[in-house]
């Protein structure tokens, strides 16, 4: 546990972080009303950006929190919005996030075992193949390809669609790494053993190897999280979810600079506590990762 | 070439020849580019046809990987290579560093830094840099902590080795060891490192495109999806989006090819 405690207060040290530098990258901008180029915003508006970060105010760098915890608009216009509404959007998300991580580690499932499988045969190179082109394609495009039967159809749920089309490249991720472990696995002697004495392949699979396969599905569990969170941002774009990725690509495409400098540091705090939960579900169900710290 | 495994010669052979595919039919002769295409005119862009735009769509992407994807390499492998030097406490610091960069999402990184530079070129302080300029630097500024890291496991891999032991001993300092005995053992994963990062600065600025909040000019294969995916709605409409989304999966599918069998091979001659 005491490796668990080490790893959280490493991660937390990214929270302040984070906050930090997208403070000061936001305060730098330069929201001046100097040129008469068209992106340049309004003396009104620039005043209000600078009230919004508390630029010039003793301890004005705390001003982002301050309305975030006082339940104030964080922005200037009418995209600005409550700490509460933040909170409600993230939760959005995470609800897509959820939906597509069960997908996942059902893409990864299916793809390890059918490329093994097709490492005796001659669709050998589709173990290559599938993962370069999910990898090459970015979420958009498949959200952008079921975006006209969610638009014309409105009884397939977008958050489903968008957590399936989430679900594609973290899935064939780990499916790839569980089919390298699971190669592994089947070559070592405890499964000539089982098999020798008579159990069936898919008994030996079942009881003998997925449960030694399951620590390198946990290692990489951690970051594929992030990627279904910050994947989803992608889907919820094209399948108009109004949710935190939404939310995320306004906030920056408005400049409403104090949402930004919040919804980051809120994102990176999930992030911290993603990694925190994966640490704690690998410490509880790989009983060598306990082994090896003791 | 002759001895690399096939897979990598067909990753390099895809590389190369959508490198030289972009730049003949999208730079060198786009009139015969717009005359020929099948595919016809962009719904969204009537005076210029899908073939023009999605093969001059190849061309920049190529080019914001391969400079965003080079600079992320090089500041990796000195990041790396000054955290081995230091050794000890601050080497750790450093990795901490390494670390908490890593963990960040790229996506949202080069958004805010993309909002940030813009903002500073859009009020004359942008030093020159122009979308691409910007667009680069905001990759490489994300995208150095995977390489930092994946240099700095290499370098203690191969400081183990009796060779390094040697070559300390007769009185190698840190700098000399590493440029002169580490150094070539390092340059094969170099160049794997450098084209397992072309396919991800290639996403991430396709995907930060799409948003609309990279202002990429000429248009990137992600800008170019990003405006055009409207014309998926009409019938017919996917002949907008499926060229271009096919030049991307080759274009990383080549860069992923290449990149996994020359990082495979040392550990096989090992």
């Amino acid at each position: 546990m005491r490796t668990v405690l080490q790893r959280l207060a490493r991660q937390l040290m990214l929270v302040p972080v984070v906050a930090v530098a997208s403070y000061f990258l936001m305060a730098m901008l330069p929201l001046t009303t100097e040129s008469e180029s068209k992106r340049q915003v309004s003396p009104e508006l620039a005043a209000s950006y600078r009230r919004d970060l508390g630029i010039g105010e003793p301890l004005g760098f705390l001003r982002p929190w301050e309305k975030l915890f006082r339940g104030e608009r964080l922005g200037t216009s009418a995209q600005g919005i409550t700490g509460d509404e933040l909170l409600r959007k993230l939760s959005g998300s995470v609800g897509v996030g959820m939906m597509a991580l069960p997908l996942a580690l059902a893409w990864a499932l299916g793809f390890a075992l059918a490329r093994t499988h097709w490492r005796k045969g001659r669709w050998a190179a589709l173990g290559d193949a599938v993962p370069a082109i999910a990898f090459g394609t970015p979420v958009f495009i498949p959200a952008l390809l079921v975006a006209p039967a969610v638009v014309e159809r409105g009884h397939l749920l977008p958050e489903l669609c968008a957590a399936l089309v989430t679900s594609i490249w973290p899935g064939i991720f780990l499916g790839t790494l569980v089919g390298d472990a699971l190669e592994t696995e089947l070559s070592r002697d405890y499964v000539r053993t089982a098999l020798g004495k008579g159990l069936s392949p898919g008994a030996v699979l079942r009881r003998h190897v997925l449960p030694n396969v399951l620590p390198a599905l946990l290692d990489a569990v951690g970051p594929v999280a992030t990627a279904l969170l910050a994947g989803s941002f992608a889907a919820e774009r094209v399948l108009g979810l109004p949710y935190f990725g939404q939310l995320y690509v306004l906030a920056v495409l408005n400049k409403q600079v104090a949402v930004v400098v919040v919804a980051t540091t809120t994102f990176a705090s999930l992030l911290v506590l993603v990694s925190l939960g994966v640490e704690v579900v690998r410490h509880v169900v790989d009983p060598r990762s306990r082994e090896a710290r003791a | 070439m002759s001895g690399m495994p096939p897979r990598a010669r067909f990753g390099f052979v895809l590389l190369v020849g959508l490198g030289v595919l972009s730049l003949v039919a999208g730079r060198l002769f786009p009139d015969w580019l717009a005359n020929t295409c099948p595919l016809g005119v962009d719904p969204t862009r009537p005076d210029r046809t899908v073939c023009e735009l999605a093969f001059g769509g190849l061309w920049v992407s190529l080019a914001v990987g391969l400079v965003a994807g080079a600079l992320s390499t090089l500041i990796g492998l000195a990041v790396a290579a000054v955290a081995r030097l230091l050794g000890g406490a601050l080497e750790q610091v450093v990795l901490r560093g390494v670390d908490a960069v890593f963990a960040l999402p790229d996506v949202l990184v080069v958004m805010v830094l993309q909002l940030a530079g813009q903002s500073l070129s859009d009020a004359g302080l942008g030093g020159g840099l122009g979308p691409f300029g910007l667009m680069v630097a905001s990759l490489a500024l994300v995208g150095w902590a995977g390489p930092a890291r994946m240099f700095r496991n290499r370098l203690a891999t191969l400081e183990g080795q009796e060779f390094v032991a040697a070559a300390r001993a007769l009185g190698g300092g840190g700098a000399h060891v590493l440029r002169v005995h580490l150094w070539p053992a390092l340059r094969p994963f170099a160049l794997a490192v450098f084209l397992s990062r072309l396919p991800t600065a290639i996403l991430t600025e396709s995907t930060v495109s799409f948003f609309g909040i990279a202002r990429m000019e000429p248009m990137s294969l992600g800008r170019y999806l990003g405006t055009s995916y409207a014309a998926l709605i009409y019938e017919g409409g996917s002949r907008v989006v499926l060229p271009a989304w096919a030049l991307l999966v080759l274009l990383v599918l080549g860069a992923s090819l290449a990149s996994q069998a020359l990082s495979a091979g040392p550990r096989k001659a090992a």
